[in-house]
């Protein structure tokens, strides 16, 4: 008979491998959201939404176990909270930063993204 | 006072994934009957008819926060009958002093162990009201 622990091992590993295989789209509306808040610096509701959206990735990837998208999501946050507080727009430098934490973050999500295809692939060979 | 059971909680968290896992986590492994909201005007309009032990709340969530909330959930519910925990990645010393403030049991940060999830709230609830009866309460 299953235990308690084992049913919620197995629904949190489905879980995960839904959040691994909505990856390259969730980074990709990230991205999206960076573009538009890119051709509007000063817009604060756009960069409130982009900025919780990365919240909300880095938070769901450490829960996942995806630490490298987590921290990649933080390092996003960090320079977007740059923005936050500075209302003058923010330096071209720290733009240039934005841009190089979103390339990092997406990828890493190709990478995870990557190999968990990989080992689907073997899973389904085997 | 005899320690009432927890066994209704109500949660609210924006993020779709994280408020699945926590569910499944508080239902499964520790045999909550859990009400899981994606924000505050959908716990407003459930508190009620739920009428949870204990409020489960995310404090960064768009348009209304964890505390903001809490607030709006405490012109329904005292603290009394339904005390309240957040969980949160934002736990730095001010944030910590806020929640406090707020009346708030306990923080649980983020991110979070799902398999000891369960266990973290009881212990929370367990020292709440030993701490509760023994100053009288």
């Amino acid at each position: 008979m299953i235990t308690a622990d084992e049913q919620f091992a197995q629904e949190f590993a489905k879980l995960s491998a839904t959040f691994v295989a909505q990856l390259p789209r969730q980074v990709q509306a990230l991205s999206n959201d960076l573009v538009a808040w890119l051709s509007a610096p000063r817009d604060a509701a756009l960069l409130d939404r982009l900025s919780h959206r990365v919240h909300q990735l880095r938070g769901a990837g450490s829960t996942f176990g995806c630490c490298g998208i987590s921290d990649a999501a933080r390092a996003l946050e960090q320079y977007l909270a740059e923005f936050r507080s500075d209302a003058t727009g923010g330096s071209a430098s720290t733009m240039d930063e934005v841009k190089a934490a979103m390339e990092a973050l997406r990828d890493e999500a190709n990478r995870i993204y990557g190999e968990s295809a990989q080992g689907g692939q073997r899973g389904t060979q085997n | 006072m005899a320690q009432p059971t927890l066994s209704r909680i109500l949660y609210v968290e924006d993020d779709a994934d994280i408020r699945e896992i926590v569910r499944m986590s508080l239902e499964m492994l520790g045999q909550f009957q859990v009400a899981a909201c994606d924000s505050c005007a959908d716990a407003l309009s459930l508190i009620h008819e739920f009428s949870p032990d204990l409020l489960l709340l995310d404090v960064m969530m768009p348009d209304v926060d964890g505390p903001a909330t809490l607030r709006a959930l405490r012109e329904r519910v005292s603290a009394e009958s339904a005390p309240a925990i957040f969980i949160t990645a934002k736990v730095e010393a001010s944030d910590m002093l806020r929640y406090r403030d707020m009346g708030v049991l306990d923080v649980i940060v983020k991110p979070f162990d799902p398999m000891v999830l369960s266990g973290r709230i009881e212990q929370i609830w367990q020292r709440h009201w030993s701490s509760f009866n023994d100053n009288g309460g």
